[in-house]
């Protein structure tokens, strides 16, 4: 490659860099992060609440018709076969997202069910999406949760895999 | 000296490897991505995907929104076939080029669909390091196309500072937001606060968390947040002096061993990136004169040799740590692997070794 190329390939990369960061910002504030991307995770929150922090933790409770008492589980344990690190991001985009956005098809609720069952190994009739917030604060000896806050909690009506067979 | 001169000057002679260092570098990437960096965990991970109903398919802004749903496993399949085969040739230096940037764009396609379950994992460097290698010609030496008629021998110095210029970059791009967030707040200790959030919401707790999530000193959390901000801004500026660079990378190594042994984030992919700027040359002389002094053989061939006993050497160790990793041995409860800790472990080691030379 001749260097007059090399040198317009460097040039064309140092503006694009910052021009692509600048669209990763924006695009990623109306929507989500755009990818392929050149950049690395920021990490920007900081958690912190007065002098303590504010830990947010969400949890899927699986109910069944039976009325027992719901099985609570993390969302890593009801999605085992995600890696964890997607585990948050995936709770984030289809469960955590306000009330307009939680629509879910038959095939969905049909597919949930057949998770739920999988991990319980019982009869799911309903889920409860469940976030949480823990609020730990320093104590002499440590750090000590000192209280939680539910901050959202709906049901997500589950479709048995036999049902639209017994409709028909 | 005028800018124009700097700035060729900067891209042209900050590196220097030779066709025989690039080689070697070649062969331990394909071997590196081969065992342990391929996106994804393998056939459960993509039938459970291809599986996913389409309400669960939330495409990144960007080329995966052209489609409406998972690809069916046959289609992971195929991109996993087409990528473990132009990583062998990539491994084998067969039409290296070609292979090294297939390579990089099945890597890309495969971490594309993963992704697309709504979350955007920042391991881009694993496709961008073959990609833009192919360009050194990194494929002169120990490969097949070294032995076919009208082979170029002529490495290019160039791509590495490339390479040097998106990790700086990236890093930036890490460190950057952290200011805005809040970081250098003296009121906010950002870095306990993710260690809690690790800990507590993702139950990553091996290693030193439990320790570290009661040690509570404000002004050491505090200190961690300005070396983390400091560190990361400050290595877009290291891309301009190859030295620096270099300690910024070292530094690099000890803040991801760190960041393993209290967050249990390992950050693997970047390894792959950090090692390109090892001194591969003085690795492949060093692995010569052991091989010399170890067989006593002084000829020509002992040069090809050396080098293809140790890709052999450390094909084996990758091959049975990957083996051990996937028995789930140790460490059972975190989402750490085996090879993580080793590969970290290893990376310290080098660094610290690199050192005491340096200053000895």
């Amino acid at each position: 490659m001749k260097s007059k190329t090399i040198r317009a390939i460097f040039i064309t990369v140092m503006i694009w860099l910052p021009v692509q960061y600048g669209i990763v910002g924006i695009v990623g504030y109306y929507q989500s992060e755009p990818w392929p991307a050149f950049v690395f995770p920021g990490f920007k929150s900081v958690y912190v609440y007065n002098e303590g922090f504010e830990i947010e933790q969400a949890y899927i409770e699986v109910w069944t018709e039976q009325g027992e008492p719901p099985v609570r589980l993390l969302p890593q344990e009801f999605f085992p076969e995600l890696p964890l690190s997607q585990v948050p991001g995936f709770m984030r985009t289809h469960f955590l997202t306000d009330e307009t956005n939680r629509q879910f098809s038959n095939q969905a609720k049909r597919w949930l069910y057949q998770q739920a069952v999988q991990v319980t190994e019982l009869d799911a009739a309903l889920l409860d999406i469940v976030l949480e917030v823990n609020y730990y604060s320093h104590h002499p000896h440590g750090l000590e949760r000192d209280s939680v806050t539910e901050k959202m909690r709906y049901t997500i009506k589950l479709i048995d895999q036999n049902e639209p067979q017994r409709t028909i | 000296m005028s800018l124009s001169e700097r700035f060729n000057r900067w891209i042209f002679e900050s590196w220097s490897v030779s066709a025989e260092g690039l080689g070697l570098l070649r062969i331990i990437s394909a071997l590196f991505i081969l065992f342990f960096l391929i996106p994804g965990y393998g056939t459960s991970h993509f039938n459970f995907l291809a599986d996913l109903p389409p309400d669960f398919y939330a495409p990144p802004p960007g080329p995966m929104m052209l489609f409406e749903s998972f690809p069916s496993a046959a289609i992971f399949q195929w991109v996993h076939t087409i990528l473990l085969f132009s990583l062998f040739a990539m491994l084998l230096g067969y039409r290296t080029k070609l292979t090294s940037i297939l390579t990089g764009v099945s890597i890309l396609i495969l971490q594309g669909i993963i992704f697309s379950v709504g979350k955007v994992n920042h391991e881009i460097l694993v496709a961008v390091v073959p990609v833009v290698m192919a360009f050194s010609n990194w494929g002169a030496a120990f490969s097949i196309d070294s032995v076919r008629r009208g082979h170029n021998r002529q490495t290019e110095n160039w791509p590495l500072t490339l390479l040097a210029l998106f990790i700086g970059f990236m890093m930036f791009t890490a460190g950057f937001p952290k200011i805005l967030g809040g970081w250098l707040d003296p009121t906010t200790q950002a870095t306990q606060g993710h260690l809690l959030n690790q800990f507590f919401v993702r139950e990553r707790q091996a290693m030193l968390a439990e320790f570290m999530v009661q040690f509570d000193s404000v002004l050491f959390w505090e200190l961690l947040d300005w070396i983390t901000v400091l560190f990361e801004i400050g290595f877009l500026a290291a891309v301009f002096s190859p030295k620096w660079f270099r300690r910024f990378v070292a530094f690099a190594v000890l803040f991801h061993f760190s960041t393993m042994m209290t967050l249990n984030i390992a950050f693997l992919p970047n390894f792959l990136a950090y090692a390109v700027f090892l001194n591969w040359d003085g690795i492949y002389q060093s692995n010569l004169r052991l091989y010399r002094r170890l067989t006593g053989k002084r000829g020509e061939r002992s040069k090809k040799r050396s080098a293809l006993l140790l890709s052999a050497v450390v094909g084996l160790l990758f091959f049975l740590l990957n083996r051990l990793s996937s028995m789930d041995l140790v460490l059972r409860e975190s989402d750490l692997t085996l090879h993580e800790v080793v590969f970290l472990f290893f990376a310290l080691f080098v660094v610290m070794w690199i050192g005491i030379k340096k200053c000895a």
